[in-house]
Formats: C-alpha cells, structure tokens, sequence
C-alpha cells in the first residue's frame, strides 16, 4: 500500500511554538511541525480545519485561524469547551500535540476578489474569518471591508493586536460591539445585528462572511436578507461534531451533506437545500 | 412478578406505578407498547412526566410518598361505582370488611389534596382499571424505596383483589426486579430471615431439613438486614464482611456511615469483578468472574430460571463465584465437595421446593422454567396464584397514609427523587467501563423545573450545589419539565457525584428497605 | 450471456478444501446452540455449514470490525508525541454462502469507504478475498430484497454464484476471479445443460413469489422525497425507540463508526475505532453540551432518511438490502419495515 493511503488516519506531531491568550477562554496556539520537510510542504486555504490530537483525549477539528500567505506556521484558536480543549489550554510553548489536514472545503476566495466584504463574527467565530480577512489583506483587496464583532463583554474581545491592526487600514471598517459593557467601555453595546443596522452596504456588490453562534447567525440572516443580499452572497462556515474528517464516519451529517467534506464553508443558498438546526427558531 | 413478561402484551389496561418502565426495564416497556399496539390503556403513576407518562393515557404526577391515598382513592371509587369483583372477593380472599371500612371512611377529596392530583383524573383511572377484564400492575422501586414500602405493596394488592386482577393469564401484579439475578438471589435465601425457597429460619422443620442436608447446626435467629449490617458504624455487631458483587460505598443512603462502618470492622473481604470503591477499602479483594467466565443460572423478574454457559475460561487470577466459596469454605474447614454447577443444582433442586424441577439437563437447550417447578415432570409456572393465593386465602391489609421521613421546610425547599438512568447500571461498576454508553451518559445530572431554574438563577449547565442535612454534592442542572415545581430528580450511579450522600436512612419498618425515593435538599448555584 | 458451470453437491466440501489451503474459509455454522453466524472456519469436517438459514450476523464486521485498533500513540514527555501503525494480520479469505442482501451491502460498504477517502483498513481486508454467493430460493421470514430490488437472486458483484438445483449448485462468475477460479478446479466443473438453466429461471420465479412481507419500500422512498411523512411517525417512532443500537450494528449497511483513545498507560494508547449509531444522542453531541439533534422526538429520523431519502438522491438507491435482520432485533418496535408501513398504510 502507499504511504500516503497508511496515513489516512495518521496524525503528525507539531510544536507549539507560542501561546496567545486571547481572553480567559480562548487561547490561539502557534505550531509547526515536528518534520521540517513536511512542515515546508503545508499548505492550506481558509476556512479549512485541522484534527487535533492530544495524548489521550482523541481527537477535535479546529478551523485554521491564520493566513497560509504566512508560511511555517499555522494557528488554531480554540475556546475552552470540552475535556480536548481543556487539555489544550494547559500545553504550553515547546509542548506537542499532533495535527491532520487539512480538511474541508474553503471559503471561495476567487469569489471575493473585485467585491465589497462584509465580516460579522461572534466570539470564537471570527477565528476562521480572521484567516480569510488577513489573507485578503495581504493579498491586496482593494474594495472596502467590514468587520462587525461581537463579544459578551469587553474582556471577552479576541485577537485585539488583529482588530487593531484592521482598524488602520484605510479600506477597513473594523467595528465592535459588546453585550455587557464593563467599566472604561465606550463602544458599542448590544447584538451586532444593530451595528449591521447602521452599516452602509451595497447587497449586490458584496460578499457577507459570517461565524458565530446560531441566535447570531439567525439575526443577521434575517436582515441581510432584507436587506436584499442574495443567498449565494452570504456564506457561512458549520460545527459539527467529527471523528474521521475524511467523508466516511458520517458523525458531521447534514441531511445528504457531510461537513467535513461538503464543508464546512456553506454558502445560504446551499444551507436553505438542508434541514438544518442552525436556521430554524 | 405473578405474571410472565410476555402477558402484558394480552393486557387491556397497565397500570404502572412508580416505575420508569421504558428506561429501567426495556424489554418490559417494549410489551407494553405492543400492548398499547393491540389497544390496551396505559395508566401511568409518577411524580415526573417520564417518557412513558408521556404515552399514557392517564398520568397521575402524584406528591412523592402519597401512593397510598391515591390507591385508597381509586379503590373507593371503584366501590362507589361498583367495579369490585365480588365473587373473587367471596371465594379467594379475607378481610374485605376491614379494607371496606376503611375506605369508606376516606374522604376522596382529602385524599386527592394528599396526592396533589384531580380527583377527576383519580377517578377516570380507577373506572378504567375496575372496568379491565384483564388489567396488570407494574411497579418498582418507586412503590418499595419508601418508609411505607411495605404497606404500598399491599395497597396495590388490595386494588388488584379487590377487582379480581390476580390468578388469572395476561392479569396481575408485577415488581420489576432490576438486575438480572435478583431474584435468584432472593429465591437462594439471601435474605435475612429465610433459607433457599423462602422456608423461614425460624421454623424448626425447615432448618432441620438444612442441618441434616448440610450436616451442621444453624441458628433459628434471622439474620442482620443489610442497612443493619453497613450502618453499625463504630459499634456495629459486626466483626468481618464478605462482600461479593455489590457497592454499599456507593450505593447505600447515608455513605459517610457506611465508610465508618466498613472501615471499623477488623475485616473486610471483597469479591468483585473490579476494583469498586467498596473493593478499595478490603484488606483483602477476590477477583471474580463474570458471567462470561461462569456456568450456572440466572432467575429473572418472572421467575425464569435460565441457563448462562462458560464462554472463556476466567481471566487472570479471577475465579467463579461457587470456586471462591468452596475453597474459602473449605479453608474455614467445612469441605464443600462439588463437582461443578450441575451438582449444586441437583441440591437446590432437593432443599428449595420451588426448584424442584430444576436441574441443568431441564433447563439446558431450551428458554428455562419458571418456579414453582416441583418436580421433573412439571412445566413451570407462567402466572402466580392459580386457583389458589400461596397463603391459602388473599388477605386484604387496609393502609393509611404515611408520610415520608423527611419533607421539605424552609432551610431545605426542594424534595429530591433518586432513581436511575438507561445508559448507566447501579453504580456503573461495569457500565462506566464502556466508552459508548459514558459518552451517553458519563455524569449525573439534577433535573429541575424551569420555573426553579429561574428562581436560582440556574441555567442548564450550570454547576448546583445540593445539600441535605446529611452531606452535600456537586451536580450539573438539567432544567426540564420532566420534573414539577419544588421536585429535583438525580441518579446515583457516579462516584464523582455520590448522591447517597444526601438521601435518607429513614426505612420501611417490615422490608428495612431505605427512602432512597424522597428526602430534602436545599440548591444553590456555585 | 456468461457461462455457466455445475457443481454437485457432493463436490462442495472437496472444493472448498482446495480453495481453503489458499484462503481463510468464512461461511455460515450453525453451532452448538442452534445459532447460524458467519464463522471463521478452521476445521471443515467439524463444523455444519448451515445453507438453509439465514446468518444472523452480516459480513460486516469481517471488513469492518466491531472494534480495531487504527494505531497506537506514545506521549513519554510533553515534547514528544508520536504513533506506530499496527500490522493487519488477516490473511486472503474466502467468503462462501453470501446471500444477495449481504453481498449488495458489501457493495455499499465499498462506496462507503473507498469513495470519499480510501479507507485503509478497510482495503486490506476487502483486497484479495474471493466471494461466492448463494442466490436465495427460499426467502426468510422478514426478507424483503424484492422490495429494495437487490434479490432474491443477484447476477453481480461475486465472484462465483450458486444457485440450488437440488443435487447441484449452478454456478456463475462475475469477475475475472472467477473464472479464473473455475479454469484452475476444471474437476468439479461440468458445462451446465440448457435444462440446468432454465431451472434456475424456474427456480428465480419461484422465489420471487415467496415473500411474507410486503414492503413499499418504493413508496416510502417518494413520500420522504416529497417530504409527505406525517411529523406524528417520527415522533411514535423516537419515543418508541429504546436507544440500544441494535438495528445500527446488526444492520449490514450501518457504517457509520467512532474513533476514540483508550488510554493503556500513562504516556501510551491506542486509537480505537468502533461502530457506533446515529440513534444515539452522543452522535451529534458536541463540545459544550451543544447537540443539533434533539434524540428524544428525532433521533430515528436520521437513520431512515440517510437509508431511504439521502442515499437515494446521492446513488439513486436506497441503502437498505432488506435483509430483516433488524426486524428480528429491535425490541420497541421501530425497525424500518414499521416506518415504512406506518408512512405508507397508516398506522398498524
């Protein structure tokens, strides 16, 4: 048998080079691989994911929350959730944990070239979106960006050195908004549908990217919609549940879609042919 | 049970009381739904909207510890209506005028406001029970983990007598017994007041029979019960346990009195097919067999006695069961000479009437029998009390209400359910050893009302810490409507959360079995 | 038409001697407690191969095992963490007795996993086997093959076939394997008769007519397409459903698997994959407590639409062989024959 065919399953171990605490839950963990050669020859696209292993806890899917423009290393942004990344917010710099992929359909970048973007993300959620935005950035995107992020209170706000970074661009619109203010917060307050509200967008030259959790993704759904983007324009990337990420284990179903192979990256369009939890009340 | 399980299918009303049946006995619940398939009526009595309740066509969410008044009711209606079958009751059975007194003396309403159920629905129920050709009672440990056990028993005795509900095919009182050898262990006399076959310890013809047939001398004295024998704490009158196939630790009320109990004895022996938290605490732990390792028989809830064969030899230093007793006997100086299973039945086939009939080339190759089997020729028994109640006449023993030890007051507001869940089994000795079913179920959760939730500012999720007067834990909140308003409802089976901790050693005066059913808890959020 | 061959009944046991000193021997055996299982034969003379009932288990677990082990994983220091593949053993096998709803189901697990992704372990153990099947003159209890259309006869996918003839097997090749198989045992092969064959049409019709079960398989499939199934099935259905697996791991067609660690010490573990089922809440369960499925009013819903609905508009069949097997298992009632009569008779 090839070698390539014994590793389906195989993970390869990777370094943690550097750890980004980026609020009290979430973390992004700098890696490269242990094999230098294999570590060259990574590449990947955004909104793909990789599995994550970590000795004695299986393994997870993370979305890549770098830009492969930055070669020889990849980040994985991960919140605290279960018993995996819990085991992960305790490695440190120099620690090992082991890698597969990557895996899944990414966003279409193509697609996003010569369009206006609109990026709304809640709290882990801009992960994956952080990946496409700093890739379009370096890529040179010429027409106007904007970034709406939610959190739950100001110290919940992730990648700060990226928001900031963003929010200097002369094309860039980088807004935030919180739903607990705490003291010394003089942004904004309240769900990013009201931000959206106040944006000004033009629906048929613009792309909205969009990650969060469901009542989000529902609510700006709702007014993108109304406000007359059409389906095709408004993507999303899916969680669900995996354990092969390769198309066979069926842990990831979406009626006859599979998220690791069909997704993650959905555009509405695709997601209005599904029965899925995400869209309904 | 008096019934054969596969009866309930024929039935025309079930009633269930204080059994959640769909999870704790699945392969019953499946008869019932094929029932329920074939028409039958479903009554369901539960404090909570379990699954099965939910099919029901009555559900009566009774106050934990009310049965009795609820069945005084239903037994008072189906008199004011006259369902009673009065023939059964004239030819099978004595003392109705006490029970008829009694009940005559209820006042329903009052008896509805105990219960905390309409008495319309109260109602509705008894006529259709007193109206069944064929009816049947399931119930479990929610009828018999209660200080009033024994007295619940008879008051649903008393409602199946009362409507000629007995002795008869598809017709009947049914306990499910949750394990699978249960019964078996109760038909072998380990109980405290009987030999194999229920022959009391206490009746001169019955141990001598045993004294020549084991040729020793035994004391006439039932034994200890077992919430005497792990709750004697410093100065129990015990000296030494051997322990085999159980977790007291975890699974008796009040576990800090059974850790100062086991601890203070000068020893203890545990036999077990892994390291329990009971096992941990030996001085000395005998590995056991499983069933996969083991010949013999199992007896299941209706009376089934079936055949388990050796699949593997035992692993490891492990041994069976009948092994470890026979060399530990014999050490002890009493030589237990048996070749193997077959000839220990072949004794209890001799000493326990019930069994008579049982020897492995019976059962052997077939689906068992059911006891009483008398002798070789006989077929077993698929239904109890043909012709005739055991006891000659069915005696009616009128109840009144008592209610739990421990209810709930201002300092401890909730009242606390214990039962079980699908995935788990007892104290998940085994089941926690399957990844699966952790996956499914891998931590106890405290279902509250909705209502309660908000109350306590408790989201689903949420970590609540539960306290009784007892001892307090950690547990993870459920918000559901499975549960009323001021009721909570948890599992026992996690080590990680020992609700027995919490519950109560308040018991039933007659079966000494604990209110593991209802005590008080007060709830915060951590 | 391909060529056709007769084997006497006389001449099996001789042949599989042969084939059997070249490949592992799989067959049905009914053992000592009356049960008819597909078996790992060692001796031939000490075993009963059981033609004339169906095998309770499928050839599942023989491509797909229950459980195995992917690899294993060493942890000694935090800097260190790395795996070593583990050798699959199993040797060419020979699979003898395939009714034509276990080999349909092969077929599927085929697509299963060397479609999406070539499954390793999966074509190790599906390489270099030879499979000869049995057509089914008599129908079982709770088959329904004519209604998924994969049976009672197959004339695909074996390598060789037989077809009862009484004193003889007919017998046909599929594959090169086949026929190769047949030029290397020339002996127990004699050219079959034009009487021979028009006994196996006779034989087909026969069982065709044979079926207790009616089955509108073909009907349910367009109700789920058209979406037309009442919201009261699933829900009779799921609170029926008694959440023990069985249907998923008994049926041949039920692949989907978990893949987990079982820790063995410390700094060392195995990476395991094992069956699992989409019945169970745990399936869709994700970090967080979060599950898009909610078990208790949907969770059979997913098995019978990835069977009769997703399937379908993927391959344009569905992925069920009607073999029955869950019929027989499911103890609350909700095996697919119920669905698919419950959505297209009503309730029953």
């Amino acid at each position: 048998m090839p070698s390539q065919l014994l590793e389906l399953y195989l993970p390869k171990a990777a370094e943690i080079q550097e750890v980004i605490e980026e609020n009290s839950q979430i973390k992004t963990f700098v890696l490269a691989f242990v094999d230098p050669e294999y570590n060259d020859g990574f590449s990947y696209e955004p909104g793909q994911f990789l599995m994550v292993s970590v000795p004695h806890c299986g393994e997870a899917p993370i979305s890549i929350s770098s830009t492969p423009v930055n070669r020889g290393t990849v980040h994985l942004s991960v919140r605290r959730a279960g018993k995996l990344t819990e085991a992960m917010h305790d490695m440190h710099k120099g620690d090992v944990l082991a890698l597969r992929g990557p895996y899944g359909r990414p966003f279409p970048m193509a697609s996003l070239v010569g369009r206006d973007l609109l990026f709304v993300a809640g709290g882990i959620g801009l992960a994956p979106l952080r990946s496409v935005i700093n890739t379009c950035l370096a890529t040179g995107h010429e027409r106007s960006i904007t970034i709406l992020y939610g959190s739950r209170t100001p110290s919940d706000i992730a990648f700060k050195a990226d928001l900031q970074a963003w929010g200097q661009r002369d094309n860039v619109s980088c807004q935030l908004t919180v739903d607990r203010a705490e003291p010394g917060w003089d942004g904004a307050v309240g769900l990013v549908t009201a931000l959206l509200g106040h944006c000004t967008l033009a629906p048929h030259e613009t792309k909205a990217l969009l990650c969060g959790p469901p009542m989000m993704i529902r609510a700006v759904l709702g007014q993108l919609a109304d406000r007359g983007f059409a389906d095709q324009d408004i993507i999303t990337t899916m969680e669900r549940h995996m354990k092969c990420a390769v198309g066979i284990c069926r842990h990831c179903h979406m009626d006859d879609k599979l998220v690791c192979k069909d997704g993650p990256v959905f555009t509405l369009e695709e997601l209005k042919q599904l029965n899925v939890m995400e869209l309904q009340g | 049970m008096t019934n054969s399980i596969n009866e309930i299918e024929n039935a025309q009303v079930i009633l269930v009381i204080g059994s959640n049946t769909s999870e704790a006995h699945p392969q019953v619940a499946r008869r019932m739904f094929t029932a329920m398939d074939r028409g039958a009526r479903l009554i369901v009595i539960d404090p909570r909207r379990t699954l099965l309740a939910r099919r029901a066509d009555i559900h009566l969410a009774i106050r934990p510890g009310t049965d009795i008044p609820l069945l005084n009711a239903m037994m008072r209606v189906i008199l004011d209506e006259n369902l009673a079958d009065d023939l059964f009751i004239e030819m099978r059975t004595e003392n109705f005028y006490g029970l008829r007194d009694m009940l005559f003396r209820l006042d329903l309403e009052e008896a509805a406001g105990i219960c905390g159920v309409d008495l319309a629905r109260i109602r509705a129920a008894a006529q259709l029970y007193g109206r069944a050709q064929k009816a049947v009672i399931c119930y479990c440990l929610g009828i018999t983990q209660h200080v009033c056990g024994t007295s619940n028993v008879q008051s649903i005795a008393n409602l199946a007598m009362m409507t000629g509900n007995v002795e008869k095919e598809d017709t009947g009182v049914d306990p499910l017994r949750g394990q699978n050898n249960v019964q078996g262990a109760c038909d072998m006399g380990a109980l405290p007041n009987v030999f194999p076959s229920y022959q009391q310890v206490d009746n001169d013809d019955y141990r001598e029979k045993f004294e020549r047939a084991w040729n020793v001398s035994l004391p006439p004295k039932p034994g200890l019960t077992l919430m005497q024998m792990t709750h004697g704490g410093k100065d129990g009158q015990l000296k030494a346990m051997f322990i085999m196939g159980e977790n007291p630790v975890l699974s008796d009320p009040v576990i800090s009195k059974v850790e100062e109990t086991l601890d203070n004895l000068e020893f203890l022996l545990v036999a077990d097919i892994f390291l329990t938290e009971t096992a941990r605490r030996a001085h000395v732990v005998l590995p056991a067999a499983s069933f996969a390792e083991k010949t013999g028989t199992f007896t299941n809830s209706e009376r089934r006695v079936q055949m388990v064969r050796q699949v593997i030899p035992p692993l490891g230093q492990s041994r069976t069961d009948a092994d470890i007793i026979m060399d530990l006997s014999a050490r002890l100086g009493y030589v237990m000479d048996y070749e193997g299973p077959a000839e220990i039945m072949e004794e209890i086939a001799m000493l326990a009437p019930i069994y008579g009939g049982m020897h492995h080339d019976q059962l052997e190759n077939s689906w068992g029998l059911q006891w009483p089997c008398w002798d070789r020729e006989h077929d077993g028994t698929p239904f109890l009390h043909k012709y005739y109640f055991t006891r000659g006449r069915g005696r009616f023993v009128p109840a009144v209400h008592e209610p739990p030890a421990e209810l709930p007051d201002d300092d401890y507001p909730f009242l606390l359910i214990t039962g079980r869940i699908y995935h788990q089994y007892h104290t998940g000795t085994m089941s926690r050893h399957s990844p699966l079913l952790s996956r499914e179920a891998g931590e106890a959760l405290l279902q509250l009302h909705p209502e309660d939730g908000r109350r306590l500012g408790l989201r689903s999720g949420d970590m609540v810490r539960m306290r009784s007067r007892r001892g307090e834990v950690q547990v993870k909140a459920q918000l559901t409507e499975t549960v009323k308003t001021g009721e909570v409802y948890t599992t026992f089976h996690f080590s990680e959360m020992p609700i027995n901790l919490l519950t109560i050693s308040a018991k039933d005066h007659f079966s000494q079995c604990p209110e593991y059913k209802v005590c008080a808890v007060h709830l915060e959020k951590v | 038409m391909t060529e056709k061959y007769i084997l006497k009944k006389d001449h099996l046991q001789p042949f599989l001697r042969k084939l059997k000193k070249s490949h592992q021997l799989v067959a049905p055996v009914q053992n000592r407690h009356g049960d008819t299982l597909f078996t790992e034969i060692d001796n031939l003379d000490k075993v009963h191969i059981d033609l004339d009932n169906q095998p309770q288990n499928s050839l599942k677990r023989f491509f797909f095992p229950q459980q195995e082990v992917l690899f294993t994983y060493h942890n000694p220091a935090r800097d260190s963490y790395y795996f070593e593949t583990v050798a699959d053993e199993s040797a060419p096998t020979l699979y003898f007795g395939v009714r034509p709803c276990d080999m349909s189901a092969l077929l599927y697990m085929d697509v299963v996993f060397l479609k999406n992704a070539r499954d390793p372990n999966y074509l190790h153990k599906r390489q270099n086997n030879i499979l000869v099947g049995l057509n089914c003159n008599e129908p079982f209890a709770n088959c329904f093959c004519n209604a998924t259309r994969n049976g009672p006869f197959i004339d695909f996918g074996f390598d060789l076939q037989l077809t009862d003839l009484g004193d003889r097997f007919l017998v046909e090749y599929d594959r090169s394997r086949g026929q190769e198989i047949i030029s290397s045992w020339r002996q127990f092969f004699a050219e079959a008769a034009e009487s021979d064959v028009k006994a196996q049409y006779q034989a087909f019709l026969e069982a065709r007519g044979k079926f207790r079960l009616q089955v509108h398989l073909d009907q349910a499939v367009k109700k789920l397409a058209e979406d037309e199934v009442p919201e009261s099935v699933w829900e009779e259905l799921s609170m029926r459903c008694q959440d023990c697996g069985g249907c998923a791991y008994i049926c041949p067609t039920c692949t989907c698997f978990t893949i987990r660690d079982q820790p063995i010490s410390d700094s060392d573990g195995e990476r395991v994959r094992a069956w699992d089922a989409c019945t169970f809440s745990g399936f869709t369960l994700m970090a967080g407590d979060h599950n898009p499925v909610d078990r208790q009013m949907r969770g059979i819903e997913k098995r019978f639409r990835h069977k009769l609905q997703f399937d379908v508009k993927k391959d344009n069949r569905p992925s069920c062989v009607g073999c029955g097997r869950c019929v027989n298992i499911c103890f609350g009632g909700t095996d697919i024959v119920r669905f698919i009569n419950m959505t297209c008779c009503g309730n029953i």
